[in-house]
């Protein structure tokens, strides 16, 4: 995939659900069960929007990006717009905006921190996709 | 998460105490519990809290603990709280002590605009955990809508009657500390004590009790507390780190150690005199041992703190000794955390021992006495967990009350 997409556009989605169904397999994401939101404040286009990813025994079963509310998810990751483009791109680490407290977690810090890695996993991945933020 | 079948000696019901707590907390109209002191943490959790830790405790359901990360998934092994009721808190967005308890108490318990009960007051123990100023502002600016109010004493009244679980503990954690006192006590006898520092005693005791199934030897004053010579009879003196003081021979030696079993304390002291006695040194241990032996047979249910310290005090003026006793008889004692204060936050001086608190079956203490003669550089110490009966105590560590003079 050479041509780019709009970052949290519907053909964006698309691309991070086919690449993490295709690159982490239930071993890679240690067969974990888990949830988590993205809550994008300040986005370009006004309104608030979330990046939403299920994951049962390891596989990738959901990946939802819209406006408004999230599904209710184990752990919620709230920053602003640029921040988390940033750090999709990889030119922020997310450990470094969370202990700046740019970012906000909410949900079981133990239970994050051994998913730390794996989080790392999904937006190595979703940094290699040709992207217009 | 620790789980123990109630036909375990040491078994405490747990959910049955959160559930004492909940029915108060309805009596004072309080919402959700916010604790903060140590001996909170261990009454509730059952765990060990090293760290600055807080227990929030709903009007309904299972408490959580909050501590810091590095240490919750431990917490949430020891403790009878799962996983998702011990929650790490660190310096990250979201999850520092203030964010994530008031996000907790506000969206997770739904408490916007309740009652909720703080631990405020003062301690002469350092690490009680009293609210900081700092946390009280910062939880009531970021829980504004409700309204704080300090409520210790719903902890404090529930906790003061020992069950048969914790005393059961408390049991466990004396006869852990007798095998301190027998390997002390066979380690420095038969000249052993020659070049022997007041550190190496402390370790020897550790190692004993530790191989006996202490996990520690958890005073604040330094772990075990050995003296030896005149820091034996420091003026007023009851608290003696161990120094790297070596023993001498005709000198006394007090040896008092603690142990730590299921957050129960074993906390028993011993006295030695080293190598030889002279008549005016036994005459002093001769009494320290009649007013303590006076004092085991004195307590019992009905009794206060200053009644027993008035007959105590007529004892020691008959006998010619009262000037070298530090004029208290008791300290007490709970779950880790749960030190010296006696009774409830109701005597003349706050946050200090009742005086006229009146004695219950099954409450535990501390028999605690300083005979100090600094002038002869001598002095003794006796401190055993007892609990009260109705017409007696019970002393749990059984290690033979005397002043041994060792060869």
């Amino acid at each position: 995939m050479t041509e780019k997409v709009e970052y949290l556009s519907s053909q964006w989605r698309d691309e991070v659900e086919k690449r993490l169904k295709s690159e982490l397999s239930p071993e890679k994401m240690k067969f974990i069960t888990t949830s988590v939101a993205f809550n994008y404040t300040n986005c370009p286009q006004g309104k608030d929007r979330y990046l939403y990813f299920k994951c049962e025994e390891g596989a990738i079963t959901e990946v939802l990006v819209d406006e408004g509310d999230p599904p209710q998810a184990e752990f919620t990751i709230t920053g602003n717009y640029d921040l988390f483009a940033q750090i999709t791109q990889g030119t922020i680490k997310s450990h470094r905006a969370l202990m700046s407290g740019k970012l906000r977690l909410k949900g079981n810090m133990v239970k994050a921190l051994k998913l730390a890695s794996l989080a790392d996993r999904l937006n190595h991945i979703m940094a290699q996709i040709p992207t217009i933020y | 998460m620790t789980e123990m079948l109630n036909n375990d000696p040491y078994f405490i019901d747990f959910p049955s105490r959160v559930a004492q707590i909940q029915k108060q907390m309805a009596k004072e109209n309080i919402d959700c519990y916010l604790g903060s002191r140590l001996r909170t943490m261990s009454w509730v959790a059952d765990a060990f809290c090293p760290w600055r830790s807080y227990i929030v405790i709903p009007a309904e359901g299972t408490p959580t603990v909050f501590t810091f990360v590095i240490d919750a998934a431990r917490v949430a092994d020891d403790s009878w709280l799962d996983e998702d009721h011990v929650l790490g808190y660190a310096p990250l967005g979201g999850m520092d002590q203030i964010a994530l308890i008031s996000d907790f108490i506000k969206d997770d318990l739904g408490v916007r605009s309740g009652r909720i009960g703080y631990e405020s007051g003062m301690s002469n123990y350092l690490p009680e955990g009293n609210i900081t100023l700092f946390e009280y502002e910062h939880f009531k600016a970021a829980l504004s809508g409700s309204q704080l109010v300090n409520a210790h004493h719903i902890i404090d009244k529930l906790s003061l009657i020992k069950d048969e679980g914790t005393i059961n503990r408390f049991r466990e954690a004396s006869r852990i500390v007798d095998e301190g006192h027998k390997a002390v006590k066979e380690a420095i006898s038969n000249g052993g004590w020659k070049g022997m520092t007041e550190t190496e005693i402390a370790g020897i005791a550790a190692l004993a009790m530790r191989r006996a199934g202490s996990v520690w030897e958890w005073s604040f004053t330094g772990g075990n507390e050995i003296a030896s010579g005149y820091r034996t009879g420091l003026a007023g003196g009851a608290c003696t780190p161990a120094s790297t003081r070596e023993l001498r021979y005709g000198e006394p030696l007090m040896v008092d150690i603690h142990a730590m079993f299921k957050l129960a304390l074993g906390d028993h002291a011993h006295n030695y005199l080293i190598g030889s006695a002279t008549d005016r040194q036994l005459w002093h241990a001769n009494n320290f041992i009649d007013i303590v032996s006076l004092t085991l047979k004195t307590y019992k249910a009905g009794i206060s703190p200053v009644s027993l310290a008035e007959q105590m005090m007529d004892f020691a003026e008959e006998r010619g000794f009262a000037e070298y006793m530090v004029p208290g008889f008791e300290h007490g004692i709970g779950m880790l955390g749960d030190e010296w204060r006696i009774g409830l936050n109701e005597g003349p001086f706050p946050f200090w021992t009742d005086p006229e608190h009146t004695y219950q079956e099954n409450e535990v203490l501390i028999c605690a006495m300083q005979y100090a003669c600094p002038d002869d550089d001598i002095g003794f110490r006796y401190e055993n967990p007892i609990v009260i009966k109705k017409d007696k105590c019970e002393a749990l560590s059984k290690f033979g009350l005397r002043v041994e003079v060792i060869e």
